[in-house]
């Protein structure tokens, strides 16, 4: 029992798409444009050259921001998405019936639909891969060459994400919402 | 904090995932079996799916070393009931730091890819056709050696040449099993004729640092305060563990970065400071700073004094030529006011490097741009210490002896034309091949021996390359992929790729250094082999049919043998080298562990099979620190400083004046950047999930950028109605290329940009093929003047909307 979360120190991240790549592999994701469980967003920078603005060009990895209140369970009307015991949010492709609530409902867009099953997918935080077998990190946190993320176990007040919680400055995407994600970005 | 996260808006503002369907995959079996030619269960040891789920099934974690790019980074790949179904960082290598990149990850789908050589093949119809047959090893070993209807062997071609082993021309691409090709085809059988990656390559650099420091170095960036780093991408040409350690600091601002790029790069996105330089003209930057450092005495005395040979010279010639910032804000496009700026914040930082740089010549000015920025380092006395450029130290292995027979028939090389310091063992591609193609080799080169190389997209102007693969009598190709070079073979050997087979062990230097294992994952998949069998295999069968045409031929042999008899022949044969199988005779597995016993002990070679990395002391120095950092050496024991008083930087070089080079960098007239009106500057470059041409039918890979496209400034585009998408003809004096648009505000409006290695001619790479633009089809094949290395950034090209 734990409640998994992650920090993402996205300005180390440099689009380089290991992560991304690592989860597909790990977890038998689809290949396709769309379909990916994490992702990194960014802009172009903005101006004119040769004076643009560096610092409009950000990455920001994403995936699914883990809500404590996650309006995607909310609308679910089978219970296919739920918590584990891990505070994790799954989803039970046994009982989805592809209404895509959830998709919609989503702030992040963190979902995407599964061809093969017929199901809708997300990040697990590789729940029934790695953490399944006892292993301690996700697998794009593990393959990161700049070392943007941090798992763990928030209940923890020993473990590395709270203790880089005490100490570093974050926010959490559309905090406005109330949401609760269990993702934090480090400032 | 405004950074838009959508998953569609994504879509739609990223140029690399603009095509949809890009994973909508069918395959061919043109070059293949049936039953291997997609993945299906029915061969054994095939996933049956693109990705595979890891189990929580026991698996088995074999140490391995990424050959997905020259890095060589390493991991354990999980192998689940014979299938490799995960990839994962090694974190006791301190050159990869437990990370592996994208394409590193995406090495499973390299292996398994539906378009792999699956089996030997003879070529059956004419050059280029594609028609081929598939044959036995033996078949094919035999092919090589006596030809076919279709073409000649060996044999014939060097009786024809009298046993002028020159004749037989070779290459072969960077990797583990490289120096096992040469011994093969230059030791053994002797040709002299050696082209590889390095010409096309970072060959300027190296020689500019080694020529000036002693040392191409490595850049201490987890220690550095300021840094410079100049037409090098490291967000986007991934180096371990240069990467890793800039970008966890440059936004954590412990390192300051200033970036100069022609475009704006995702490096550029994680700097300071970015200055759009003009192509070719970073030595007038250099020059600039050095001035400044001069002029106000900033540089550290001390150092100069006691380390810097012809530091005074230097100092005269960089102000009698007056290269002021004022001049060189002209030619750069980088202001006088901004030039002062970085060169008094990099004296004045504690340990500011200037960053080397690698990959290929940008200009014919490279040796000297290299030179000028060692010099400039030297100037900070940044060197050989903390936080500077390091020289480091390497674990020794123990030397192969390699017994290479002399042969008197053998001529020289002879790729020296515009050439003033000609490499010998390497040489350069492009005089190579341009003077066999041109008449002008002294004589026939009539075959070529290739693996893991494919020069139809490296070496600037595929034409030529073309040609002169079509003028050969025999090309004989040993590779994973039906390259668009592959296509011009004769003979084709199938090859294990890297998860298949176990490599010779290698040593890595520098800061924290180690030994390495590459160990096969799998059992090669198909028919293939691991290079140094089929090495074997093909030095057994060309060894005694060679010998008897140097026998026939080779007068000092005759002399060497006159009366001998059949049991004194043989006997001189195998002591004089002539057995061109002896260095195989031990599978690589049985060496690497008597090589590794030898120096460091058995227990070193068991924690080296286990762990995949060994250095002395790793069990007592190996530490995690957090789940993402471990400690490879304690800080006491990295090689900080290993140079002492040793340390020189030759400044003054006066020997290359003999050769008709500036014995110190200097700007040339000829040097300055200009584009005809109406014409645009290429330059091409990397990307983070593409390592040139050998991963273009990668599926993950492919996914993520589906093709390539050309940049073009988004004001020059309004003008030429050129929106996103449009196709768009590419012409320079060489050729042309039809490519997408891609309209950017990170470009200038005189030049363009495309990504290197797409656009394959081979049909039988079917993600490849067609896909994209080939840039070595427009950019000219000039070469510097110093090594003959190609010149990049020197073709100028014309576009239109089609």
């Amino acid at each position: 029992m734990a409640r998994y979360g992650m920090a993402l120190d996205y300005k180390n991240c440099i689009n380089c798409k290991a992560c991304e790549v690592a989860c597909k592999e790990e977890n038998g994701v689809e290949l396709g444009a769309e379909k990916h469980r994490i992702w990194v967003g960014g802009n172009d920078p903005k101006g004119e050259w040769p004076l643009l603005d560096i610092a409009s060009a950000a990455f920001l990895p994403s995936q699914c921001q883990q809500c404590e209140d996650a309006p995607c369970q909310e609308v679910c009307p089978t219970h296919a998405t739920y918590y584990d015991e891990n505070h994790v949010v799954r989803v039970d492709s046994e009982k989805c019936i592809l209404c895509s609530y959830c998709m919609n409902a989503c702030p992040y867009d963190a979902r995407y639909v599964d061809d093969r099953t017929m199901t809708v997918d997300k990040c697990t935080f590789c729940s029934d891969t790695r953490l399944a077998r006892g292993e301690t990190t996700t697998a794009c946190q593990n393959t990161c060459p700049t070392k943007v993320r941090t798992f763990g176990d928030l209940d923890d007040p020993n473990s590395e994400i709270s203790e880089l919680l005490r100490t570093r400055e974050h926010f959490s995407l559309k905090a406005h919402l109330g949401t609760n994600p269990k993702l934090f970005y480090l400032t | 904090m405004q950074v838009e996260v959508s998953r569609r808006k994504f879509l739609q503002g990223s140029v690399t995932l603009s095509i949809a369907g890009a994973s909508a995959v069918s395959t061919t079996n043109l070059f293949s079996g049936e039953e291997a030619s997609e993945h299906k269960p029915s061969q054994s040891g095939i996933p049956s799916t693109i990705t595979t789920k890891t189990s929580t099934k026991k698996a088995e974690d074999v140490p391995y070393l990424c050959g997905i790019c020259v890095n060589k980074c390493a991991g354990f790949a999980r192998v689940e009931d014979g299938i490799v179904t995960k990839l994962n960082p090694n974190p006791y290598f301190p050159k990869s730091r437990n990370m592996l990149c994208a394409r590193g990850n995406a090495g499973i789908q390299t292996m398994y890819d539906p378009d792999r050589l699956k089996y030997p093949m003879v070529r059956i119809g004419e050059r280029g056709d594609g028609k081929y047959k598939r044959v036995t090893w033996e078949e094919a070993y035999d092919a090589i050696l006596n030809g076919t209807d279709k073409f000649k062997g060996i044999k014939q071609i060097l009786d024809e040449e009298k046993d002028n082993r020159a004749t037989i021309g070779y290459c072969n691409g960077e990797g583990l099993s490289k120096e096992g090709f040469e011994v093969l085809v230059g030791d053994k059988i002797g040709s002299p004729n050696y082209v590889d990656e390095i010409s096309i390559c970072l060959e300027t650099v190296l020689g500019g640092y080694v020529n000036t420091i002693g040392t191409y170095g490595e850049a201490d960036l987890n220690n550095a305060d300021y840094l410079i780093i100049a037409g090098a991408n490291r967000a986007e040409a991934i180096i371990t563990p240069d990467t890793m350690d800039l970008f966890k600091r440059s936004k954590g601002r412990g390192l300051k970065t200033i970036v100069l790029d022609p475009r704006f790069t995702n490096t550029a996105a994680k700097a300071d400071r970015w200055y759009a330089v003009n192509p070719g003209t970073d030595l007038a930057f250099v020059l600039a700073l050095t001035y400044v450092v001069l002029t106000e005495e900033l540089y550290d005395k001390d150092f100069a004094a006691k380390h810097m040979e012809g530091f005074e010279d230097y100092k005269q010639h960089i102000l009698s030529h007056n290269y002021t910032p004022e001049w060189a804000a002209k030619l750069t496009n980088i202001s006088a006011k901004e030039i002062v700026k970085t060169a008094r914040e990099f004296m004045a930082a504690r340990s500011p490097i200037y960053y080397q740089g690698r990959r290929s010549v940008f200009s014919k000015n490279d040796f000297q741009l290299r030179r000028a920025m060692a010099i400039f380092q030297g100037l900070s006395g940044n060197l050989d210490k903390k936080g500077g450029i390091i020289y480091g130290q390497k674990l020794a292995l123990p030397k192969e002896d390699i017994n290479a027979p002399l042969y008197a028939q053998v001529q020289s090389r002879f790729d020296k034309e515009g050439i003033a310091i000609p490499a010998s063992k390497t040489g350069s591609w492009i005089v190579f091949r341009n003077m066999v193609l041109e008449g002008k080799a002294p004589y026939p080169v009539r075959a070529m021996f290739m693996r893991k190389h494919n020069p139809m997209s490296g070496v600037p102007n595929t034409k030529k390359t073309e040609a002169f693969l079509r003028k050969m009598d025999l090309n004989v190709m040993i590779d994973i992929l039906p390259s668009d070079t592959t296509m011009f073979a004769d003979v084709v050997l199938p090859e294990a790729s890297y998860l298949e087979r176990t490599s010779p062990v290698a040593s890595y230097g520098g800061l924290e250094p180690a030994i390495v294992q590459r160990k096969a994952a799998v059992k090669p998949l198909f028919e293939t082999k691991v290079p140094e069998e089929i090495y074997r295999e093909l030095a057994e069968k060309l060894s005694k049919p060679l010998w008897e045409i140097t026998q026939k031929y080779d007068e000092d042999v005759q002399d060497d043998t006159k009366g001998m008899s059949t049991e004194e022949i043989e006997k001189y044969y195998k002591e004089n080298g002539f057995d061109l199988a002896e260095p195989w005779e031990k599978p690589v597995h049985e060496q690497n562990e008597e090589k590794i016993v030898k120096a460091f002990g058995k227990e070193a070679w068991e924690t080296l099979e286990e762990k995949g990395v060994f250095y002395p002391n790793m069990d007592k120095y190996h530490q995690q620190l957090n789940p993402n950092e471990f400690q490879y050496y304690p800080e006491s024991k990295k090689n900080y400083s290993v140079k002492g008083d040793s340390l020189k930087v030759v400044v003054n070089f006066k020997n290359l004046a003999k050769k008709g080079v500036d014995p110190m960098p200097t700007w040339h007239d000829d040097m300055a950047f200009s584009v005809p009106e109406g014409k645009f500057r290429l330059v091409t470059g990397r990307h983070a999930q593409f390592t040139q041409s050998g991963t273009t039918n990668n599926m993950m890979l492919r996914d993520l950028i589906p093709t390539n496209y050309i940049w073009i400034n988004n004001q020059k585009c309004e003008e030429m109605s050129i929106e996103f998408g449009d196709k768009v003809e590419v012409k320079s004096s060489i050729g042309k290329v039809t490519i997408m648009a891609y309209p950017t505000n990170k470009i200038a409006p005189n030049q363009i940009f495309m990504l290197h290695g797409f656009g394959g001619s081979s049909e039988e790479m079917e993600m490849a093929y067609g896909n994209g633009a080939n840039d070595a089809l427009l950019i000219e094949d000039k070469i510097e003047p110093v090594y003959g290395a190609a010149v990049m950034h020197e073709t100028n090209v014309e576009i239109r909307k089609v």
